[in-house]
């Protein structure tokens, strides 16, 4: 049975089109996956449906009957629930308040808060049951805000569930709690729209896909029908045929060390850390969610004031309790949550690119602009940045080419040790193949050091050529060649090993 | 490192100990030691009396200004709001005739409610920033106010002294009077604005302000009208306003519209000195309280330690950052 069906949808963004003419079609008890790239339209196609963006054309039919919601309370009352990429959680509260923000039962005028953490714990007990419900969202990682965020949707018994990327902040042990949670809502009927970069969950999870490109629907495929071809879905997201994995020739790596660490410590999270890194080698740090590896990250970028460390870069003592000790060092920090950490976003691309310069002691006082603007023009062009002109503000561009700024304002420095926190997250799977594309290329052809965090182990995986498997904030296993593969290091990871 | 670790066993203890608020309380029980020391008298029941009916004001504004920056605004109108209020109640008041006493008090009721309204639509409703909105609205209540009252004065029932010393009120009954001498008004008043929010933070008015004023946009994505929510906050405030109106008029029995302008800025340094996050979502309501008192014996000690007038400002103002960076420097030190 069709539970929703869109039909030409459209929508505007001041002068940018998200969407053109999009369709999508929901069944009870099924879940439909949405699949495309960076600004293909996914995002937006969710929000629609639930009430956040209003469309300017198009039909929306639910449940037979056209509607129009203007608010995401309207869509609520209608059974429609959404998991928000950026979280609708609110910091500040506990985790039970957030649960039942905006749905609060109350006996009589005051709350009856008893029944609201009766409620979370009950669903919770399904996804993450170590979860104190009494903690607030603040102190929480980012996969327990997803987990909190997911639970928050189903606490509404939605008839419709939008999952808007919900496994990106996840590990795999909580994905795999997750996707029995909805197999068993689809049993009870609950239609769903999941949206996921890895292919591999929606091609797990998903009883059939829609694929968007440039705010259209290009195909819809029914896993029950057709073969689960992943190079025929990554084609129609990408829209060329190219070969989609990344070049990689073994170089052996120097036996010159680079950078050396010994003893690295910080307050609770980082316990006596140490590891050499070589020249030309991509080392790669794994394990499981929030064991210290983005702590780790922070501190060689010297974020940490107090940091307790024997560093050594080229066999020279440095400091790393500076950012700009790190920076002058060569050591550049490349972070995951971009928009946070990596960019002003109403500045423009020029702005961004040019900033890191303006830290560095001996910087003109009268901001060379001309010059500048000749550099980072070459930048945009080597990076294959799309935007119209430099002087665009970042946060209009996309994902994947927002996170090529935060890795192309470094290209001038003479970089020594490149540290990437996550950088794939959150981009498709075309602006992901062309970073770690320009990553592989600087490190065979400069020689460049990198550090690699990565979520999602296929990139450890890939590219990397030994790796780091932190446990609470401590090394636990080191893995070289053919140990780096997937089971040795989720084995590894969660200490089976 | 080992201290960290002892204090996160115990969950209860660093719950406390952690918060911005906790400083604030150990500064006012310093400021409080100091003026006891200064201040001979300073436990005579008289002093008590007195000293509450002195702090009234500030503490009902602090408590106001609190709940709008919970809520993620500001109110620059407060003290302007407060003048309007007194004249518009020494207006409607005839000496002659006591029930237009009551007559006062629900119309005033109605311009505090009004007050919110207007206060919250624009921020609210029409988005303007917080600080825009009410820096004009603070000139409109200014005119009002001395539309109705151009220079100070008016009349007022003379029962309305019940709202600041009913001792003062001739042929009531002596119990009443004595009464009044132990237990003044203006902690009633307080002890009612406590109560307000206490009420009002139990139900999904005072959980969806913190939310609003934490992230509003999470809020309105998880089915909540930020905009009534952010006027609900304003008209709390509004309220507490006109709480202090009714004690400044029981107190000197004529308005002013330019009486509350000081206490404006007073207010707000008040709840952020109590803990109240300037950016909205976090503290508590009645920190505020301890906010108001900690600025309140500042200038009771600048003015007990013969301080020249010179300086006074001055040292009041030192108070007051140590007072803010205080907790700030203590959460960075425990960090550590």
């Amino acid at each position: 049975m069709i539970v929703l069906e869109a039909i030409g949808i459209k929508k505007n963004f001041g002068g940018v089109v998200a969407l053109s003419n999009a369709n999508l079609r929901c069944y009870q008890g099924r879940i439909t996956g949405l699949l495309g790239a960076n600004g293909s339209g996914k995002s937006t196609m969710s929000k629609i449906i639930c009430g956040v963006y209003q469309a300017d054309g198009g039909e929306i039919k639910y449940k037979g009957r056209t509607v129009r919601y203007r608010s995401p309370s309207e869509a609520r009352k209608d059974g429609i629930a959404m998991v928000f990429q950026n979280l609708s959680l609110v910091a500040d509260l506990t985790v039970w308040q957030n649960i039942v923000l905006g749905k609060e039962e109350s006996n009589g005028i005051f709350l009856n808060n008893d029944s609201a953490k009766e409620l979370s714990r009950k669903i919770l007990a399904q996804l993450l049951p170590d979860l104190d419900i009494n903690k607030k969202v603040s102190q929480l990682n980012p996969g327990e805000m997803q987990i909190v965020e997911i639970a928050k949707a189903i606490s509404q018994n939605p008839q419709l569930l939008i999952l808007d990327e919900p496994t990106a902040a996840l590990e795999q042990a909580q994905v795999k709690n997750l996707f029995d949670c909805m197999r068993a809502l689809a049993k009870e009927g609950v239609a769903m729209i999941f949206t996921s970069h890895r292919l591999w969950e929606v091609m797990e999870i998903c009883d059939d896909v829609t694929i968007f490109r440039n705010g259209e629907n290009v195909a819809t495929i029914d896993f029950e029908k057709d073969e689960k071809d992943p190079e025929k879905i990554i084609s129609y997201i990408t829209g060329d045929t190219q070969k989609t994995k990344v070049e990689k020739k073994h170089v052996a790596v120097t036996d010159e060390t680079i950078l050396s660490i010994k003893n690295l410590n910080y307050g609770k999270s980082l316990k006596n850390v140490s590891f050499d890194l070589k020249k030309g080698e991509i080392l790669g740090i794994g394990g499981l969610a929030g064991q210290g590896q983005l702590e780790l990250m922070h501190a060689l970028a010297g974020a940490f004031h107090s940091l307790h460390c024997d560093a050594e870069l080229r066999g020279k003592k440095i400091k790393l309790n500076r950012p700009l000790n790190a920076i002058k060092e060569g050591i550049v920090f490349v972070p995951g949550d971009k928009q946070l950490e990596g960019l002003f976003l109403k500045r423009s691309v020029l702005f961004n690119m040019i900033f890191p310069k303006m830290g560095l002691p001996g910087h003109p006082s009268f901001i060379p602009y001309d010059e500048y603007r000749r550099e980072c023009e070459e930048i945009v062009e080597v990076l294959s940045i799309k935007t119209p002109t430099v002087d665009v503000p970042v946060e209009n561009l996309s994902g994947g080419n927002q996170q090529k700024v935060v890795v192309g304002k470094w290209l001038p420095f003479d970089i020594n040790v490149l540290l990437l926190a996550d950088p794939a997250k959150g981009i498709d799977v075309g602006a992901k193949r062309d970073l770690y594309q320009y990553i592989v290329n600087q490190v065979q052809e400069k020689n460049t050091s990198v550090i690699l965090y990565a979520s999602d182990n296929e990139e450890l995986v890939e590219y990397c050529d030994r790796v780091l498997i932190m446990y609470e904030g401590q090394i636990v296993a080191s893995l070289e060649g053919g140990d780096i593969n997937q089971d040795t290091i989720i084995a590894c990871s969660m200490r089976l090993r | 490192m080992n201290k960290n670790n002892q204090n996160s066993s115990r969950p209860a203890l660093s719950n406390y100990v952690f918060r911005p608020e906790f400083s604030s309380l150990l500064i006012l029980i310093v400021m409080f030691t100091i003026t006891a020391i200064l201040q001979e008298n300073f436990f005579t029941l008289k002093s008590i009396v007195r000293n509450i009916n002195a702090f009234a004001p500030l503490i009902l504004l602090a408590m106001g200004a609190a709940v709008v920056i919970i809520s993620g605004g500001i109110d620059l109108s407060a003290g302007s709001a407060l003048s309007l209020f007194t004249c518009v109640l020494t207006t409607v008041m005839k000496k002659s005739d006591p029930i237009t006493g009551v007559y006062a008090i629900l119309v005033t009721l109605a311009v505090a409610i009004l007050v919110g309204v207007v206060n919250g639509f624009g921020i609210g409703y029409l988005r303007i920033p917080p600080v825009i909105v009410t820096f004009a609205t603070s000139y409109i209540w200014l005119g009002i106010g001395l539309f109705l009252r151009p220079t100070p004065g008016g009349e007022s029932v003379e029962w309305f002294r019940i709202f600041y010393n009913p001792g003062m009120i001739e042929g009531i009954h002596p119990y009443i009077k004595q009464f009044g001498r132990v237990i003044p008004p203006a902690l009633i008043l307080i002890l009612a604005a406590c109560l307000i929010w206490f009420i009002v933070s139990k139900t999904r008015i005072g959980r969806h302000i913190y939310a609003v004023g934490s992230n509003s946009e999470s809020a309105y994505a998880s089915g909540i009208n930020t905009a009534k929510v952010q006027m609900q906050a304003c008209i709390i405030n509004s309220i507490f306003i006109f709480l202090a109106a009714l004690f400044f008029v029981g107190q000197n029995q004529s308005g002013d519209a330019r009486m509350g302008d000081p206490l404006t800025l007073r207010a707000i340094a008040s709840a952020i000195v109590g803990g109240v996050a300037i950016s909205g979502g976090k503290g508590s309501v009645y920190f505020a309280l301890v906010g108001a008192l900690i600025l309140n014996f500042v200038n009771k000690i600048i003015f007990f330690a013969d301080i020249s007038t010179a300086y006074q400002t001055l040292v009041s103002g030192l108070i007051v950052i140590i007072a803010i960076a205080a907790p700030v420097a203590y959460t960075l030190y425990s960090k550590e």
